[in-house]
């Protein structure tokens, strides 16, 4: 059982790099802390004449208190809305006016703010964000109208049966722990959120020391500094976070079933099992049997499920790995007719002779090559390098990139085994089934 | 801060090969990944009445097996390089990681040439996307997206579904496939770009040998376009839902259009601006609240046929009427007004400055390199179009809004909690 945590107590520790080169992907790490505490990394990768800045904050839905739920993502609409020297509009309209691109995403562990901008004027971008770190109007009308964006967006979600499906899954598989709710929030509590809560939580958590800027792509180290220490040096950092007290998350206690219904003639089916936290060598391993059942057209349960038996339309698994916990993911949707219990069963066969058999080494070397050559996909962009590195800086540490390839090819078929064994296993499984029909 | 545009380049090795195939091939040095497609001229277009789906099923079936290799061994070669290839209606693309730009070439032109369509694996496949178009039948968006195009296009192929329906795929036969792959693709119907950290000599050598023999089968037979005339038709998918999918337009523009760069403009101070700069989605979502999701454009779809005005909105089923109503002032407003000093500005110099974005990946070069080839854009395309857009006046905004928006004759096509006669009362706003 993991106990509740500070968002403090999560904070890193500093330990700078300085022109690291990170493997694979051409680029070379620079890794700074300003006197308040924001940590900046600086991914230095010449060739493209674009820069991306990604401004990560250590605070996501996991964070919120339950009256509160909706308010991370809820903030991320906001902070487009203004601020006391760049009005409703500017960082859309200076953003656009540059040629760049902007966006958000909110998730239970962060929640980051994106800019892409050709490299000589990315300046704009650290402007931007250094003063909506701290300067932000929260205006009551547009915190209502935003409102009932985010509402629709609710709507537009409630509207799409997989993720109707994947969120009651979701919620018995974490149970009263935050990451069983919805990032985005529930009616009941988005409804009467008021300005007052929402300033609350972004005093209290969009703090210098709760971020790490990244930025990525054509820039120079040392004059990228200096412009970030510039813009950001001056903000101050206030009291660290109070404590988040929630529900801990609890080790499974057999399997968990749901059955919905929903109007169409797909019969589509979601299973989680309960798993680890991101980082860990069992995440590895997890990647390798997520690359094994679904990575391709000779993965085992594409391989089974829809060529051979013919049981599914589709089928894909992932691993999803968090700071406190994660869920191994597996869905299906089955072809009109067949028997369900059989489409199950096929799953459950090759989720045991993961546990039962070791994987034959032929397959093993193909699934570990499909693994290496995919990570240059994950680089391709800087974009794409910014969000893949923050991803680790922000919820784990970076620097498992830097023996990522030794620790990958450290998965053995032996190890496979063991984490099948320990993880997926029937008892720490939630299957979630949405069959055609009217929804009760 | 600098003004100073940076410059995108894009060099490229155009070939025509003795077959009559188009190499064009676009070296970047250090480029983690290698992207190739390959477009076969026709597609949708030439599917026969009741037989719609089959040009999409002949691209989407063509990598089950070729006459020497069956689908496990093409893909056993091609995985573990991070190689995967896809088609569709349009042809074949790909990408592969690292330096195996040979293999990803080897097995593209393999399955162009060779595709065998054997019985099980299409069969099989068959099964699955009548059962995926079923539910597509009763899913809200799709039925809306479908219907608008079928009020904007008629009976014309464009208004039908180019993945066919549960019906007409359901009825090909896997010879149908390999007749109409034979019939139709051929190397002088052909665009290949290649663009990746490769020596575009040796490509065009490789691509030479792999196409040998390959048969001419001369230039396509183009139809003649015929679209039903502008005027307020409608359609209602009823479902019970929360939100509406609204679609509302008509017939667009094709991008040969003189007035295309002045569009491009339109649309972004109309519907398509980055955040909420757009009046439609200022309006609409930013001061109303009404939707997550709302956008309006024009030159998005033109193609060598007319593309269409569309805008969309998905939201409330109490907010219908209101987003209607909205869409329709906007595009009066943008017709009566001249658009305001400030809003030009903006969209010219977002247009100016995301000239070198947008090219970073390598699939983005192989595409645009052969859409370049389709419309016959100049070698100097990407470098002139910047000065295009900043060369747009407000009159020229207002003239291109008057000539090609039709705010009076729009098709609307909805779904979700709606009805036919709610939707006719929006509609004569």
């Amino acid at each position: 059982m993991i106990g509740p945590k500070t968002i403090q107590a999560e904070m890193r520790k500093p330990a700078p790099a300085r022109g690291l080169a990170l493997p694979g992907t051409g680029a070379k790490v620079h890794e700074h802390y300003l006197r308040n505490g924001l940590r900046l990394v600086l991914l230095e990768r010449p060739g493209d004449l674009v820069v991306t800045s990604l401004l990560w904050y250590g605070a996501g839905s996991r964070h919120e208190a339950p009256h509160e739920a909706g308010v991370a993502h809820f903030l991320e609409h906001m902070m487009f809305k203004g601020t006391k020297r760049f009005g409703k509009g500017l960082v859309d309209a200076t953003t656009t006016s540059l040629g760049g691109s902007n966006n958000a995403f909110t998730s239970f562990d962060h929640t980051a703010y994106w800019f892409e901008l050709a490299s000589d004027r990315f300046e704009a971008a650290l402007e931007l964000e250094a003063d909506r770190m701290k300067g932000l109007l929260l205006d009551p009308a547009e915190f209502i109208s935003e409102k009932a964006v985010v509402l629709e967006e609710l709507s537009m979600g409630r509207d799409d049966p997989w993720r109707r499906l994947s969120q009651d899954v979701s919620h018995e598989l974490f149970g009263r722990h935050p990451y069983g709710a919805p990032i985005i929030g529930h009616p009941e509590t988005l409804q009467p959120m008021s300005v007052e809560i929402m300033r609350a939580w972004y005093e209290r958590t969009y703090q210098p020391c709760m971020g790490t800027l990244v930025l990525a792509g054509d820039l120079h180290p040392k004059s990228t500094l200096s412009m970030v220490r510039k813009h950001f040096g001056s903000i101050e950092s206030g009291p660290a976070p109070a404590p988040v007290l929630c529900a801990p998350l609890r080790e499974p206690e057999g399997e968990r079933r749901i059955e919905k219904r929903w109007d169409d003639a797909a019969s589509r089916l979601v299973m989680a099992y309960s798993t680890v936290s991101v980082g860990t060598d069992q995440d590895f391993d997890l990647d390798l049997i997520d690359t094994l059942l679904t990575g391709g057209r000779v993965s085992r349960l594409y391989k089974r499920l829809v060529l051979t038996d013919g049981l599914a339309t589709m089928v894909g698994s992932s691993s999803d790995t968090r700071m406190e916990g994660g869920a191994f993911w597996i869905n299906a949707e089955a072809v009109p007719g067949v028997d369900l219990a059989e489409l199950e069963r096929v799953i459950e066969e090759e989720i045991t002779r993961l546990a039962d058999e070791p994987i034959p080494a032929k397959e093993m070397r193909r699934v570990q090559r499909t693994l290496r050559s995919g990570d240059a996909f994950e680089a391709e962009t800087v974009s794409d390098l910014a969000e893949w590195f923050g991803g680790f800086a922000v919820d784990a540490d970076w620097r498992m990139l830097l023996d990522w390839e030794e620790r990958r090819a450290a998965v053995n078929a032996k190890r496979v085994r063991a984490t099948a064994r320990q993880l997926l296993t029937r008892e720490r499984r939630v299957v979630g089934w949405s069959l055609p029909g009217k929804e009760s | 801060m600098s003004t100073k545009l940076p410059k995108l380049h894009l060099p490229k090795q155009r070939y025509v090969l003795p077959n009559g195939l188009v190499l064009i091939v676009s070296r970047r040095e250090g480029a983690p990944i290698t992207a190739a497609r390959l477009m076969m001229r026709g597609g949708t277009s030439q599917d026969p009445a009741g037989k719609e789906g089959l040009s999409w099923m002949v691209g989407r079936l063509a990598d089950q097996g070729t006459h020497q290799h069956d689908e496990a061994e093409l893909v056993t070669r091609l995985e573990p390089c991070g190689g995967s290839i896809a088609g569709n209606q349009s042809g074949l693309s790909g990408s592969v990681a690292g330096d195996h730009w040979k293999v990803l070439l080897e097995t593209l032109l393999e399955v162009a040439r060779h595709a065998a369509y054997p019985n099980d694996p299409v069969r099989m496949h068959q099964r699955r996307f009548q059962a995926r178009l079923e539910v597509e039948q009763e899913d809200p968006r799709s039925q809306a997206a479908q219907r608008f195009r079928h009020l904007v296009y008629g009976k014309h192929w464009m208004g039908r579904p180019a993945h066919g329906t549960a019906e007409t795929i359901g009825a090909f036969t896997p010879k149908d496939l390999l007749d109409h792959h034979r019939s139709h693709w051929a190397p002088d119907r052909a665009i290949l770009s290649v663009c990746g950290d490769v020596d575009p000599g040796q490509v065009k050598k490789l691509v030479q040998r792999l196409t040998r023999g390959w048969q001419q089968l001369g230039p396509l037979t183009a139809s003649k376009s015929r679209f039903p005339k502008d005027g307020n038709r409608l359609d209602a998918f009823k479902k019970s839902r929360d939100q509406v999918h609204v679609f509302l337009g008509h017939l667009g523009v094709r991008r040969s259009e003189p007035d295309w760069a002045s569009l491009v403009v339109m649309d972004h101070i109309l519907g398509t601006g980055p955040g909420f700069t757009a009046r439609i989605t200022k309006r609409l979502r930013d001061e109303q609240g009404l939707a997550y999701s709302v956008y309006a454009d024009i030159h998005g779809t033109a193609g060598r046929l007319p593309g269409c005005f569309q805008a969309y909105i998905g939201t409330s089923p109490q907010h219908v009427h209101t987003a209607v109503g909205g869409f329709l002032e906007e595009m009066r407003r943008i017709q009566d007004e001249t658009v305001s000093k400030a809003e030009l500005k903006l969209a010219r110099d977002y247009l100016v400055g995301s000239s070198p974005l947008g090219f970073e990946r390598a699939s983005q070069r192989a595409a645009y390199l052969v859409t370049a080839e389709v419309y016959g854009h100049a070698d100097d395309h990407l470098s002139k179009l910047p000065g295009q857009f900043a060369s747009v006046t407000a009159k020229m905004v207002r003239d291109a809004a008057r000539k090609h928006l039709r705010p009076d004759r729009c098709c609307l096509s909805a779904s979700g909690p709606v009805t036919k006669q709610g939707l006719r009362r929006a509609l004569a706003q």
